[in-house]
């Protein structure tokens, strides 16, 4: 009737298999809270834990100086684990700026 | 004819190149070029002369270009102002591009049109990058009035690569810092482009959409895959990406302005539309799609490569991949041959190039037409595509990024297949969110479980020994 292609085809095919997933999924997180886990990421994907984070690897990520990341790494051994990210605010070069950049890369756990 | 555009494509680069390393006078190259078309003229009829003359016209059209674009007109801003924070301007224009708001900044492109300072005003052009300290709700269009002083981009010490060539291969030579929100003034009338306005528009209709149905990680991704807005993708994610070598798929690239042809002409075709007519439509969308995704050059490559492809339908014309290759290189270099040294134009081309060339010389070679599983077959094309496109952007990866990532080919063959099926349903859900909202959610759980596979993917291949190394 419409002539459709067999790419026209296999497009309508993928649409209604992707649309009968979602749906089998759906249903599954209502019955399993668990399963939310499977499309919702862990934000240790996106984000680093300040509270994990060896001095190497925050020189490593390029977002703060050497002798900051020297000071965050100094005020989290002598203070313990940051509680909150403002905190951050409390070492010393680390301002409202650099803090607002920084608050994208990091979270703490 | 065939390999007409690709002649004078590689011409008319290789005037760019003469022209970057070598100083000449802008009226010497156009003097010369005066000298090879009249010679041109006068060996009309003699095929072979005629061609190489041709070819050299190409050459110096190339050279006198890029000499053209190293030129600033008399008006232009960056030859009116002091740029060392000295003094406080009053500048006239509007917003040329969406504005960018991060946490409590935000940031945009601005096109002059007056100048004030010191109770003198000169009309002027160009573009300035302007930085605000405050979230500002403005639009592409706005007609403003800033009130702040200039400087110029920095130059970094970490790398070779600078943010003030950057910005200048873009046109833009001067930053503007704006401290507090009485230093904007609105105006009131309109300007730019309405065709890009209603592209923006758009945009930001289609973000909404992708936002409402799926969580902000995935959201963000999806944005990124199919409306090219990188602007939300977290630092980790971009960096975890750069390190296994597939970043390449948060860039909108040819294979989504294929779906976006594919959906445009078959939604044509169903309510019954003549092919002429379909194909010129399918342009037309494919022109809105570029300005949507911000028109960058992988976008720009592959929708003048559409285009050019389809119009070989409509001339009845047969389109080479290499002619419309050329095409498209031609036709971002004109407008702006300092593009020559951008990494993406190099790499977006460099990448299509190889797989081009590389793919069915590698595949005869290793005599996979005669695999006999199917299964194994499609495997070791898809191998084989990943190997071709590392193969070609390796060398200029390695001189701009200094970073090698052996992984890549492994990560490729596991990432793109779900890359390409995100892109498919997020093209699926952004459609029936916009059309039948009802429907979206049977799209939107797939496209974020997707996602979340493809992420845990690419954080567990670089943790692979050896995956990468920086040097």
């Amino acid at each position: 009737m419409l002539n459709l292609t067999p790419e026209e085809k296999r497009a309508a095919l993928f649409l209604l298999i992707i649309a009968f997933c979602g749906i089998t999924l759906n249903n599954l997180v209502k019955l399993n809270c668990g399963a939310k886990k499977l499309f919702c990421p862990q934000v240790s994907l996106a984000r680093i834990n300040l509270n994990k984070i060896s001095l190497e690897e925050l020189v490593k990520t390029r977002c703060l100086p050497l002798k900051a990341s020297q000071r965050v790494i100094a005020y989290r051994q002598q203070q313990g684990n940051f509680s909150s990210l403002e905190e951050l605010k409390k070492v010393k070069g680390i301002g409202e700026k650099r803090y607002e950049k920084l608050k994208e890369i990091f979270f703490v756990e | 004819m065939k390999g007409l555009f690709v002649s004078a494509a590689i011409f008319y680069c290789l005037g760019i190149l003469l022209v970057n390393y070598i100083r000449v006078s802008f009226w010497l190259v156009a003097g010369l070029g005066a000298v090879v078309f009249t010679a041109a003229c006068l060996n009309f009829r003699q095929s072979r002369i005629f061609t190489v003359l041709v070819f050299l016209l190409a050459l110096l059209f190339g050279a006198l270009n890029m000499k053209n674009a190293f030129t600033l007109p008399r008006c232009h801003i960056r030859n009116l102002v002091h740029y060392n924070n000295k003094g406080s301007y009053s500048l006239s224009g509007y917003v040329d591009s969406q504005p960018v708001i991060k946490g409590k900044h935000s940031s945009f492109i601005f096109r002059a049109e007056e100048l004030q300072a010191d109770n003198f005003k000169w009309l002027c052009c160009g573009k300035v990058l302007v930085k605000l300290d405050f979230p500002e709700d403005l639009n592409y269009g706005d007609s403003l009035t800033l009130k702040g002083s200039f400087s110029r981009p920095y130059i970094s010490s970490f790398s070779s690569r600078s943010y003030r060539d950057y910005l200048s291969r873009q046109g833009i030579f001067l930053l503007m810092h704006i401290e507090n929100s009485l230093q904007v003034i609105p105006r009131e009338a309109k300007s730019g482009s309405r065709l890009i306005a209603f592209s923006l528009w758009l945009r930001a209709e289609l973000e909404q959409i992708i936002r409402r149905y799926l969580p902000d990680l995935p959201s963000a991704v999806l944005s990124a895959m199919v409306l090219g807005q990188k602007t939300t993708i977290p630092w980790l994610v971009n960096d975890y990406m750069v390190k296994s070598g597939t970043v390449h798929i948060l860039v909108v690239s040819g294979f989504n302005v294929g779906i976006v042809a594919f959906i445009t002409n078959l939604l044509l075709k169903i309510i019954r539309i003549r092919r002429k007519t379909r194909i010129i439509l399918v342009i037309a969308c494919l022109l809105i799609y570029c300005f949507i995704t911000g028109a960058s050059n992988p976008v720009i490559r592959a929708t003048v490569m559409g285009v050019v492809f389809l119009s070989g339908y409509l001339l009845k014309r047969e389109a080479d991949v290499y002619g419309c290759l050329a095409c498209a290189a031609l036709f971002i270099l004109i407008i702006n041959p300092r593009q020559l040294f951008d990494v993406g134009f190099q790499l977006s081309f460099a990448s299509v190039l190889a797989i081009v060339y590389l793919y069915p010389k590698i595949k005869s070679f290793l005599r996979l037409n005669k695999c006999k599983s199917k299964v194994l077959r499609f495997i070791s094309e898809s191998c084989l595509v990943s190997l071709c496109a590392w193969l070609g952007t390796m060398g200029i990866i390695a001189y701009n990024f200094r970073i090698v990532t052996p992984v890549t080919v492994l990560a490729n063959i596991l990432i793109v297949p779900l890359a390409t099926l995100i892109t498919l349903s997020g093209f699926s859900l952004v459609l029936c969110g916009y059309f039948c909202p009802f429907l979206g959610g049977a799209f939107s759980t797939t496209a974020a479980m997707l996602i979340t596979l493809l992420l845990n993917i690419n954080a567990a291949m670089i943790k692979i020994p050896g995956a990468y190394f920086y040097f």
